[in-house]
């Protein structure tokens, strides 16, 4: 048997298997290519700053579903945070907190007021 | 390509985003009434002081009103003496101003405690005497 019979028995098999594998296995297997492939292509220069091997300057160009992957959950945490940060003022509590201390609700809106109380936060 | 479609995704989301937090203050609008023949008893003697204008109320500042009285229970007596007195003002207030005056409130307890013992002096030592003052104590406040 030679060389190309071998491969044409063995390509099935590795589809077969090829299908079977997971996404993070898919990643781990491509890294790995790709780390095999450095020793036959000239290193490029990433921003024109820092030198990389070829494998692995093609390794950071993630797939837009990839980018998107890591942007998702991100965006997310930021909006479920900032719904958070408002929904959880209880404003009736913070009413009755501001009608029961010592100054009377004037004061609040009192322009003199607001000007101190803006030169001690600065 | 790419870095289009991801911009496109971004834009997308936040625009979900910003639609929630608009939808947000319509519901605010569309919160209910609670007739004032429906308030428990303890509710009426909390909130007695506004029970003529009760009615006319918007539902989301009923709701509000509801939710500050259900701390009075816990309130030591000079302050629900302040409550008693301050809160038919503070419904007469226009949304804004009430919303104002939570900003600046929220502001002040920012504040170490000594500062803001020493904004809240300050402002009582100028405010002591209102007679003796030409400026009026508050602008705007509406007319009963």
């Amino acid at each position: 048997m030679n060389e190309n019979e071998f491969a044409s028995k063995l390509k099935p098999w590795l589809e077969r298997g090829a299908a079977q594998v997971g996404q993070l296995q898919a990643a781990r297997l491509k890294a790995a290519r790709l780390r095999a492939m450095d020793a036959y292509r000239e290193p490029v220069r990433l921003l024109g700053l820092v030198q990389l091997n070829a494998g692995t300057a093609q390794m950071l160009h993630y797939s837009i579903l990839q980018r998107a992957l890591i942007w998702v959950p991100l965006i997310v945490l930021i909006a479920v945070l900032a719904m958070r940060s408002t929904a959880e003022i209880d404003i009736g509590e913070l009413d009755a907190q501001l009608l029961t201390q010592e100054l009377p609700p004037d004061a609040f809106l009192d322009k003199d007021f607001r000007t101190w109380l803006g030169k001690s936060s600065g | 390509m790419a870095r289009q479609v991801e911009r496109l995704i971004a834009a997308l989301l936040l625009t979900l985003g910003a639609t929630a937090a608009s939808a947000a203050d319509a519901d605010k609008l569309k919160t209910p009434q609670t007739p004032w023949s429906r308030l428990s008893a303890d509710e009426h003697r909390i909130l007695g002081p506004l029970a003529p204008e009760w009615d006319r109320l918007p539902g989301y500042q009923q709701e509000r009103l509801r939710g500050a009285a259900r701390h009075y229970p816990s309130m030591q007596p000079v302050q629900k003496e302040r409550f008693e007195e301050r809160v038919r003002d503070w419904a007469a207030m226009t949304p804004e101003q009430r919303r104002a005056a939570r900003e600046t409130f929220q502001g002040l307890r920012k504040l170490p405690p000594e500062k803001q013992h020493e904004l809240r002096e300050r402002w009582l030592k100028q405010h002591r005497s209102p007679e003796e003052s030409s400026e009026p104590r508050f602008e705007g406040r509406p007319p009963r």
